[in-house]
């Protein structure tokens, strides 16, 4: 695959490029998206 | 390349880092601006900044020569950066040191543990390991950057480092982290332009697709020296022999150690607590992850084809062409590149180095002003960021002096050292303090001790690369390491040590908690 016979290392690059399409997908689907959750700042203890 | 030219590329470079680093020195107003840039950085600069701070020069042109010489194995790591280094630390870890930040108002990644377990033995200890350990980190990047000023420029060694801390130091000093984040986007871009114009040109010079050249590097796997194939080596496009040196180097060290020890940085995990809100660690997640992918993709693959050049034009692969294996991308460049961007490329490498380095002064400096010494420079103000100023100024001597007397060996090693120990110490108190509520302070306390202490003598007495360039194992017994029974002496500390942290805060958190509760009925 891609030239490359050995597993070990084409799964590298298409595990890379799998992880560089979820970013996409990740940051344009979540682009705006919050958290409801609201945070509570308290003062530093210490 | 003309000097004149190149004297005019670094002058332009360094009056945008200056400008910069003023307008970082404008916008810092209290210590919150100082140290986290008021919660309110721009998503685009704080992923750029991450990036710029994770991959260091050593990144591009050492892993680069790694590449040449064993081969694509190290793609691995490029997968395992954007995977742990940014998926799951922005979504897992990032989303909630955030909030957890935000609501202890931590503004250093020691005040954050030390908040959340209650604890100021916590946070004074995390802040020491910081400032002890990462001057060695910072001192491999600074000797790094002071040796390509001195190729570059023909000038002395020890005039280089001077120039290059001072250049540093100006900005972190004044500008605080707003400086370091504006010049960490600037050269953040530099970095990716450079990476991908030398992926693209590969290819138009070569005249080859990307199927193609794979195919034609997996043919010459013939032609690895007889030395690097007693090591495992099988050729370019192939994994080193299961169980062989190489193998356990590449990993164990590289992949699972740099792979894993990215979640635990407190240089790039105190970013997270630097946005308004969750939605600026989603569009992180996407900046990230391109960046790594194009920047440490680009100059993995690109090492490992360089093979392919040299054979054409000079007959041999690249680890025959010259023997140390940081210099062989450096020749790639000034041999393969058009004239002009081995200009662009020496920014590139200095803008790695000063991005990585800017990161670690602020990080001890932050270490030391608010957390080892909170009340320093604050008898009248409790915003006044004197006491940080002091505490990166104290970084940057204690730096500087580690470059003149720790061996070349061991600052060779600083990173792996430094990495090492951070992913032991921090990480399980680190996951524990976002997941894991039934972990007790007593439990995490614990952690941090066994992870710092075992790291530490595994690095001293038990693995190789770093025990024999520190000496003191032979020094009392008179050989490198304890074990030397293959593979003992290979396998990094952290595949032992990390589970030991694990275990420690487990079981003291599990006991703690139940004495605890007894003693509340």
């Amino acid at each position: 695959m891609l030239g490359i016979e050995d597993p070990g290392i084409y799964l590298a690059y298409l595990l890379a490029i799998a992880c560089l399409l979820f970013s996409l997908w990740f940051g344009i689907t979540h682009w705006n998206r919050d958290d409801k959750e609201n945070t509570n700042p308290k003062k530093p203890k210490i | 390349m003309s000097m004149l030219m190149l004297g005019v590329v670094v002058l332009v470079y360094m009056f945008l880092i200056a400008w910069l680093g003023y307008i970082g020195y404008k916008r810092t107003k209290d210590a919150s601006d100082y140290l986290l840039g008021g919660r309110k950085t721009n998503p685009i600069i704080m992923a750029l900044s991450y990036g710029a701070t994770f991959i260091s020069a050593s990144a591009i042109v050492g892993f680069g020569g790694f590449a040449a010489t064993f081969g694509m194995g190290i793609q691995w790591l490029c997968m395992l950066n954007m995977l742990m280094g940014v998926i799951v630390a922005f979504i897992f870890f990032g989303r909630k040191t955030r909030k957890i930040g935000e609501q202890h108002n931590a503004r250093t990644f020691s005040q954050l543990l030390g908040l959340h377990y209650g604890s100021r033995t916590i946070q004074v200890f995390i802040a020491v390991v910081i400032f002890i350990g990462m001057p060695l980190y910072a001192a491999v990047v600074m000797k790094g950057g002071a040796v390509f000023i001195e190729q570059m420029f023909h000038v002395n060694l020890d005039l280089a480092l001077l120039i290059f801390t001072l250049i540093v130091s100006a900005y972190v000093i004044t500008g605080g982290i707003k400086g370091v984040l504006y010049t960490d986007a600037l050269q953040a871009v530099i970095m990716f332009a450079c990476m991908t114009f030398m992926l693209f040109w590969f290819y138009h010079m070569m005249g080859m697709s990307f199927t193609e050249a794979n195919r034609e590097l997996t043919d010459i796997a013939p032609l690895v020296p007889e030395r690097f194939k007693a090591l495992g080596h099988q050729g370019w496009t192939r994994m080193p022999v299961s169980g062989s040196p190489q193998w356990y180097t590449l990993v164990t060290s590289l992949i699972m150690g740099v792979g894993i020890g990215c979640l635990a940085q407190p240089q790039l995990a105190v970013r997270f607590m630097m946005v308004e809100s969750t939605k600026q660690l989603n569009r992180g997640v996407l900046i990230g992850c391109l960046f790594i992918f194009f920047t440490v993709g680009s100059i993995y693959h690109v090492g490992a084809l360089s093979n392919l050049y040299f054979l054409q034009t000079d007959g041999v692969v690249a680890s025959e062409m010259i023997g140390d294996m940081d210099k062989i991308i450096p020749l790639f460049i000034n041999k393969a590149m058009p004239a002009w961007f081995g200009a662009l490329f020496m920014l590139c490498i200095l803008s790695a180095s000063m991005s990585t380095l800017s990161a670690q002064f602020h990080t001890m400096g932050a270490a030391f002003g608010a957390d080892i010494f909170p009340r320093l420079g604050r008898a009248k103000n409790p915003n006044s960021t004197l006491g940080v100023r002091f505490g990166v100024l104290c970084s940057i001597l204690l730096s500087y002096v580690i470059c003149y007397v720790l061996s070349a060996g061991i600052i060779a090693r600083g990173t792996a050292l430094f990495m090492g120990v951070c992913a032991v110490t921090f990480l399980p108190a680190y996951f524990c303090a976002l997941y894991w509520k039934k972990a007790t302070r007593e439990g995490a306390l614990a952690s941090l001790i066994v992870g710092a202490s075992t790291s530490i003598f595994a690095m001293v007495f038990l693995h190789k690369a770093e025990a024999a360039s520190i000496g003191v194992c032979k020094a009392l017994f008179g050989k490198e390491v304890l074990i030397d029974v293959y593979p003992w002496f290979v396998i990094d500390p952290i595949l032992f040590a990390l589970p030991l942290s694990v275990l420690a805060i487990v079981v003291v958190s599990l006991f703690t908690q139940k004495k605890g509760v007894e003693a509340e009925v």
